[in-house]
């Protein structure tokens, strides 16, 4: 009896530890499916739900937050998408939010991912629609990767006829790639090319020595450059150089005037400046003074060797050479 | 020559004619016995004292075994697919892919198999044995119903106990399991047990339970009708013990692709 009363009580641990853990994983799979919480119900219209399944995951910024709980379809191109959201968790969808479907992962389940807004409307309520973004599927994918494989057949075929006339020497890349004068004076153009750039880079060294004696101020353009004296003389100069070439041109201007005065007034100068009758006689007058003096000098030397004034002469030269010694 | 071939060939052809009927007899029997046991389980007396002796006998006894062949079942399990998830770099599938399988097939099957073997042989074994002793005779002459004594609380205590032995069975394995993935994949206990309670759904668990039920009638009943019924001598029982291991191994995979077939209609697994 006692034995039988140590059974039962085995009996009933085993019976009532099994039935409660039965009991756990059910309302574990139960709680994880939203069936004992309060939810609320929001929908959302797309064209193409991509095999979305009643039970699949809806989650926003990234939580799973409910289920699908209805797939309904209304014509051809609209199915409406019913799903169960945790109430805890609506108060935080706003009602501008979009709902995509997405796929978990590679080859994962079809997903519903609602995507917040930046905005302050309203949190959604049981009933509401919210907008929905179509993503492009599988199927656009494929069809868009189909397009590239032409293009890239074709891409591929143009290339092998390139590749053939280059190959064949034709072509200025098929010259270059197969002409072996060309190739022997590309090759000595490449060698000039290099030998002028090693000339290049000496004078740039050399060029550099000089800016940089120029910044150590060794130079009259660095002394110019560097030394503070240097530069506030210079500074002065300009400045001086400034203030004559204001006056230059203060003078200029008075000269212009007077200029202007001469060369319209009535004076003796506007008359001489522009009376060519003058300039005629004053040429004239000149040449009879030029004539004047060759003839006067010929009398001179006449006069030199008169008896009469040969003597003052002789004694004009004898003073001369005393006065050189 | 020509007529010696069609001698053997009547005889084999009898012999199969034979086997056919002796099998068909059998499930006759089989269903026979299985009515019986409709019939009189709801009627007085009822033996609840002999009904938990049963039960503890084929549930708390078996527990040990259970849970030892389910922990190695989630460990060998995780570990052999393990590799063949890395190569696809879905190790993070694991917790479900193991969840799924063992709830919804291997937990219920194993352990199914495991208690034929034990519950299904010890029941054939012991009712056989007390056929031969001629036990049952005389709890007939006693005015005692053997069948309700024997019969329908042994196979109502399997049909009971084999639910309870497969949530066990299964909640060890998937323990075993977790095991594997925290030591090798650094995934924690919370984590694993999270992505399995993900995957597995009302429509993976209901299905098994149910069938469990139904494994467990069927070790129950395979095992009574094989010792209620065995044949006379020491080589009777066990024949009967071990013939209601084969039946009951054959009857359990029938049962289980029938479960699956309907769980396919109705829950669109």
């Amino acid at each position: 009896m006692k034995k039988t009363a140590s059974q039962k009580l085995k009996l009933g641990v085993f019976v009532v530890l099994g039935t409660m853990l039965l009991i756990a994983a059910l309302y574990s799979i139960g709680n994880r499916q939203n069936l004992f919480g309060s939810n609320i119900k929001i929908m959302s219209q797309f064209t193409n739900v991509n095999g979305l399944e009643l039970g699949n995951n809806v989650r926003y910024s990234g939580i799973n937050v409910g289920l699908v709980s209805k797939i309904k379809m209304i014509n051809d191109s609209q199915i409406i998408v019913e799903m169960l959201i945790r109430e805890s968790v609506g108060k935080h969808i706003k009602k501008d939010a979009v709902a995509t479907i997405s796929s978990d992962g590679l080859v994962g389940n079809m997903i519903v991912n609602i995507i917040p807004r930046e905005s302050k409307k309203l949190p959604v309520v049981s009933g509401d629609t919210i907008q929905s973004f179509s993503k492009i599927g599988t199927d656009d994918m494929l069809t868009t990767l189909n397009v590239t494989n032409e293009n890239a057949a074709l891409l591929t075929a143009d290339l092998l006829k390139i590749t053939t006339k280059i190959i064949d020497g034709k072509g200025t890349l098929g010259l270059l790639i197969n002409d072996s004068i060309m190739a022997r004076d590309l090759k000595l153009a490449v060698y000039e090319l290099r030998k002028a750039s090693t000339g290049a880079s000496q004078t740039i060294t050399e060029l550099k020595d000089i800016i940089s004696s120029i910044n150590k101020g060794e130079s009259v353009a660095g002394v110019l450059l560097s030394d503070s004296l240097s530069g506030q003389k210079m500074k002065t100069m300009v400045s001086n150089l400034e203030q004559s070439s204001d006056e230059i041109i203060e003078v200029s201007k008075n000269l212009n005037v007077v200029l202007k005065d001469i060369k319209e007034g009535k004076g003796a100068l506007n008359y001489l400046a522009n009376d060519p009758t003058l300039v005629n006689n004053i040429d004239s007058t000149m040449n009879s003074i030029k004539e004047g003096t060759y003839r006067f000098n010929q009398n001179m030397e006449a006069l030199k060797h008169n008896f009469l004034f040969r003597g003052y002469f002789k004694k004009m030269e004898k003073q001369k050479k005393k006065k050189n010694r | 020559m020509n007529n010696l071939r069609s001698r053997l060939f009547m005889t084999q052809s009898l012999r199969i004619v034979e086997r056919t009927k002796a099998f068909f007899t059998e499930i006759g029997d089989l269903s026979f016995f299985a009515w019986r046991f409709f019939r009189e389980v709801f009627t007085r007396p009822f033996e609840f004292q002999e009904l938990l002796k049963q039960c503890y006998h084929m549930g708390n006894r078996s527990l040990l075994l259970v849970g030892v062949t389910g922990f190695i079942l989630g460990l060998v399990f995780t570990l052999q697919s393990r590799p063949t998830l890395m190569e696809f770099g879905a190790e993070s599938w694991m917790p479900s892919m193991v969840g799924i399988s063992i709830v919804r097939e291997i937990g219920p099957v194993i352990t199914a198999l495991i208690c034929a073997g034990r519950i299904g042989s010890g029941i054939g074994a012991e009712l056989g044995s007390m056929r031969v002793t001629e036990q049952i005779d005389a709890m007939e002459v006693s005015g005692t119903n053997p069948f309700k004594y024997l019969v329908i609380t042994r196979i109502t205590a399997t049909t009971l106990m084999l639910p309870i032995l497969i949530v066990f069975g299964d909640a060890i394995a998937l323990f075993g399991s977790a095991i594997i993935e925290n030591l090798k994949g650094a995934v924690s206990f919370q984590l694993y047990f999270n992505q399995v309670f993900d995957a597995i759904e009302y429509s993976d668990i209901i299905p098994a339970t149910i069938k469990s039920f139904f494994f467990g009638f069927a070790i129950g009943l395979v095992g009574c009708y094989k010792g209620y019924f065995c044949k006379k001598g020491t080589a009777g029982v066990g024949e009967a013990s071990n013939s209601a291991v084969v039946y009951t191994s054959m009857l359990l995979f029938v049962i289980d692709f029938i479960a699956v077939f309907l769980a396919d209609i109705f829950f669109e697994i």
